[in-house]
């Protein structure tokens, strides 16, 4: 999805050439992001299980999320959100291409299998792999030439200077960014037995560490390891700002979209409050990782 | 606010006040999940799983009879794998029985099944109890 500037002959046959590139990179990331629900049992259990409106609202839900993440990593200033619809639509079309073929050639999609099941196997499964196809087009395709884009950077500047260098990511655009990490890293392993598994073996006393260390390493992958992307604190904010205004509310962030998840999945039914925030503690781990990434890679 | 230049972001040092509050009523939702369970620590006795049968409808069923019914855990550990049977008593004897086991019933929740029985009990007394359960 390498868009140049428009208004160029060149240009056009760049984005012809590209179309077909963008598609194959995003149906990559579909697969990369897609294989490891698309194997696994219990989210063709949930084909058939899951409720009906929930799955409905998460496929609705899964709409604004693909606009907005196809907006937020789309290229340059020129990006507009009709670009950005379409592009999120084409990720979900992938994605849901992807996950027929692949749960087909798995043999989970048969004659005999009923088409309702069908449709909520790839429904359930299509939402994860959009947000890869989504990422495999832009992320895959996102390291081209530095140099050209130096140029075209050093180019526009010495034109209007309209297009800083810097740009500013809004409080909410990067708590939104940590919610699709969340949700990405949630849907991944919300359906399987081990959560709820996991929940029940931990004592309070694991939970509270784990809760710690979800926090911790949130923290620690944003600010202190310093990956690349990493996010860095001017000398004289004291360390304290970033964790109330990144970290906790990060971390909310997970809670909430591991309550979420497992509300969609039926997984909180009939549990007593203590057990059901213990299973989102346990979501929340993986949440709060997928978060910190997402503000790392997006 | 984060300014984000050449892969490199910084926070901005003067933040918006939303900013603030969305990060302290975070931080206090989390230091409340964290003040729960540590209750829960504090009060868990390792006592062992507690059931309790409460049979919560009956009705004829495709081939047999069906006998709908909710367990309870009140206890504050889990028990996994736990095996309830039912049994149809006539004068003494057991006239029929039927099994049913439960993946999970969470400590202080309550999960639902059914038994099926080939015959309607009518009058007869059914006895529902759980047999056994191990440790998740």
């Amino acid at each position: 999805m390498t868009m140049a500037k428009p208004g160029r002959s060149v240009e056009k046959r760049h984005r012809s050439r590209h179309f077909p590139i963008g598609l194959g990179r995003g149906a990559a990331g579909a697969m990369i992001f897609g294989i490891p629900m698309l194997m696994t049992m219990e989210l063709w259990h949930l084909g058939f299980y899951i409720g009906r409106s929930r799955l409905l609202l998460l496929l609705l839900v899964n709409i604004p999320l693909l606009v907005l993440l196809a907006h937020r990593i789309g290229f340059e200033q020129t990006f507009t959100w009709r670009e950005a619809f379409r592009d999120a639509m084409i990720a979900y079309a992938i994605a849901i291409v992807i996950s027929t073929v692949v749960l087909f050639l798995l043999g989970n999609i048969t004659a005999e299998v009923p088409f309702s099941e069908v449709i909520g196997k790839v429904a359930v499964q299509a939402v994860p792999a959009s947000i890869g196809a989504l990422l495999g087009r832009s992320q895959l395709g996102s390291h081209r030439n530095d140099d050209e884009e130096q140029e075209d950077k050093a180019e526009k500047k010495g034109d209007h200077d309209i297009v800083p260098n810097e740009m500013s990511t809004s409080y909410g655009r990067e708590l939104f960014l940590m919610g699709v990490g969340a949700l990405f890293l949630s849907l991944n392993v919300a359906p399987t037995e081990e959560i709820i598994l996991i929940s029940y073996k931990m004592t309070p006393l694991h939970a509270l560490g784990l809760i710690l260390l979800s926090i911790a390493i949130m923290h620690g992958f944003v600010y202190a390891v310093a990956f690349k992307g990493s996010h860095e604190l001017s000398e004289e904010t004291p360390w304290w700002h970033a964790f109330f205004r990144f970290t906790f509310p990060g971390y909310m962030v997970a809670v909430l979209i591991s309550i979420y998840v497992l509300w969609t999945f039926q997984r909180l039914e009939d549990a007593a409050p203590t057990q059901m925030l213990m299973s989102v503690i346990v979501l929340s781990f993986p949440g709060a990782i997928g978060a910190a990434a997402a503000r790392l890679i997006l | 606010m984060t300014i984000t230049a050449k892969n490199r972001h910084t926070e901005a040092h003067e933040p918006h006040w939303v900013e603030w509050v969305t990060g302290i009523v975070s931080a206090l939702i989390v230091f409340l999940m964290i003040a729960w369970i540590a209750k829960e620590a504090w009060m868990e006795d390792g006592a062992p799983p507690e059931f309790s049968i409460e049979v919560t409808g009956r009705g004829a069923a495709a081939d047999g009879y069906r006998v709908e019914f909710d367990i309870a855990n009140r206890a504050t550990t889990t028990a996994a794998a736990v095996v309830v049977r039912g049994e149809i008593v006539d004068g003494g004897e057991v006239a029929e029985d039927a099994e049913v086991t439960f993946d999970y019933v969470p400590a202080e929740s309550k999960s639902s099944g059914a038994l099926l029985f080939s015959q309607d009990p009518g009058a007869r007394e059914v006895r529902i109890r759980t047999i056994g359960y191990i440790d998740p």
